[in-house]
């Protein structure tokens, strides 16, 4: 399945992605610049935020209390804000596109 | 493990300066990815190799930090975020992380951070040489965290003085009971009046803080504020030492280090990285389990190689190299899992604060020429001394 990124100047970046990594995971692997993941994935650092594109954003299952918590501490937040830790990969997500913030921090 | 004789006898991380730490860490790492040092007199396990520190910090099973902080810490620190675990501390922590996320943390650069960097700076007007580590990097983030609490200026060496003992307990556990009942009196005080008087301070908000329905109670409340001190100041003032250091010692950072806040973000990290401040973190084991070949039974105690997983060469190439611009992601100075630091927004925006402030009141501040710098501790290290001139050579 195919995964995209749109950093912060407007570029795509499209990877393979793997079922049942995190969009994290890819991204972090890839290098994609922006996201970072630090806690590795545990929703305690609040640096892997990024926006999902439609119409993949609408297809995910909606965030768990704490992912929106930590979603209110983040920098530039919109309606299409995730932590891309919590969004794991999967064959019907193909083509999914994250936008990264401008920054984490 | 008691049969299992350590590498390198003569040395023991926890009382020795190891001002070769890192020479240390590269001779062990021929051993093993996980080899036995001597930590307190007695053998434990040091793991090295980043893949497998990453997974203990996420081996919940094997290596909950509870144990470990129950008997080295709890008598005199109560009940903090590192003892507790699973559902209790996924609350306790939700309760209070928006007081530590990137949005609020910003908020208490302008606010609260700069004005303690210019405060500190002001001090040291006027002189020729100052001991750094005593005269800002120490001060600097003990500051932050007693203007966060609202604790009054006159009463801040007091604080100092309880925050200093707390952790003592398995050197001093007289004192360090002593230094809690007086610390706890102290800030019960100005948590019963924010309760009274919400004042929309940090106190106030910690009073309020809750998540799925529960607030925080005094017990917990205290307990973080104990908790706030070690992890947030002896780390930050660490680590902001060998910052310093860094930066003042080549003439390239430096000018790096006064261009923008993204060279700074950079620069801090790679300082984190560089001289990670909490090198080795003990922890005790809670389950029996195989780590980098090596068998590690539960109770057996730990040392999680922080620095060594920041130096291996396997993820950072060159890793002695100061290098701002290496991709520095997989940085574990901070953790990993749910109980990755809570203040890490904190720490790297005062760090970063720091630089720029200092750069900007001193932009000739220099390194004292002919004093050696000389990094001691294995768990927390940093400088033992940092002289500098404000004003340069003039």
């Amino acid at each position: 399945m195919r995964i995209n990124f749109i950093d912060e100047t407007g570029v795509h970046h499209t990877f393979d992605g793997v079922a049942g990594d995190t969009v994290m995971r890819c991204a972090t692997e890839h290098a994609v610049a922006g996201i970072i993941g630090e806690c590795g994935g545990a929703m305690a650092c609040a640096t892997c935020h990024g926006y999902l594109a439609e119409p993949w954003f609408s297809m995910l299952p909606p965030p768990s209390t704490q992912e929106r918590e930590m979603l209110s501490g983040c920098i530039g937040l919109k309606a299409n804000s995730r932590l891309t830790c919590q969004i794991q990969l999967e064959d019907r997500l193909d083509g999914i596109t994250v936008e990264v913030p401008n920054s984490q921090v | 493990m008691d049969a299992i004789a350590p590498l390198m006898p003569g040395v023991d991380f926890a009382y020795d300066e190891v001002t070769n730490l890192h020479e240390l860490i590269e001779e062990l790492r021929g051993h093993g990815p996980v080899v036995p040092v001597k930590y307190l007199g007695s053998p434990v396990w040091l793991i090295l190799d980043h893949a497998l520190l990453d997974r203990a910090f996420n081996d919940l099973e094997h290596f909950d930090p509870g144990d470990g902080y129950r008997i080295i810490s709890s008598p005199s620190m109560g009940r903090t975020l590192q003892v507790m675990a699973g559902e209790e501390h996924r609350v306790s922590r939700a309760a209070v992380s928006a007081l530590f996320l990137p949005l609020k943390v910003r908020s208490y650069v302008e606010a609260l951070i700069e004005p303690i960097a210019h405060e500190l700076m002001d001090r040291i007007a006027g002189q020729r040489e100052v001991e750094f580590v005593q005269g800002f990097a120490r001060p600097f983030p003990f500051t932050v965290i007693t203007r966060l609490l609202g604790i009054p200026v006159s009463d801040e060496a007091l604080l100092l003085e309880w925050a200093v003992k707390l952790i003592d307990f398995p050197w001093d556990p007289e004192g360090a009971l002593r230094a809690k009942a007086g610390f706890d009196a102290y800030m019960q005080g100005i948590l019963d009046d924010r309760r009274r008087r919400p004042n929309g301070d940090f106190v106030s908000m910690l009073a309020d803080a809750e998540f799925e329905g529960r607030k925080l109670d005094d017990d917990r409340i205290m307990g973080f504020f104990r908790l706030l001190f070690p992890a947030g100041s002896d780390t930050t003032y660490k680590n902001a030492g060998s910052l310093f250091a860094c930066v003042l010692g080549d003439p390239a950072i430096r000018e790096m280090a006064r261009g923008s806040d993204k060279d700074r973000e950079k620069i801090v990290a790679e300082g984190l990285r560089w001289q990670a401040p909490t090198a080795l973190l003990p922890r005790m084991s809670t389950g029996d389990t195989m780590l980098g070949g090596v068998h590690i039974k539960k109770g057996e105690w730990l040392l999680f190689g922080i620095t060594a997983a920041n130096s291996d060469p396997k993820v950072f190439p060159e890793p002695r190299k100061f290098d701002p611009s290496r991709d520095n992601r997989a940085l574990i100075s901070f953790g990993r899992g749910p109980h990755f630091c809570l203040g890490m927004h904190l720490a790297r925006r005062e760090l970063e604060t720091a630089l720029r402030v200092v750069l900007e009141r001193y932009p000739d501040i220099r390194l004292t020429p002919g004093k050696t710098v000389e990094y001691v501790g294995g768990v927390l290290r940093g400088p033992r001394e940092l002289w500098v001139q404000p004003y340069g050579a003039a």
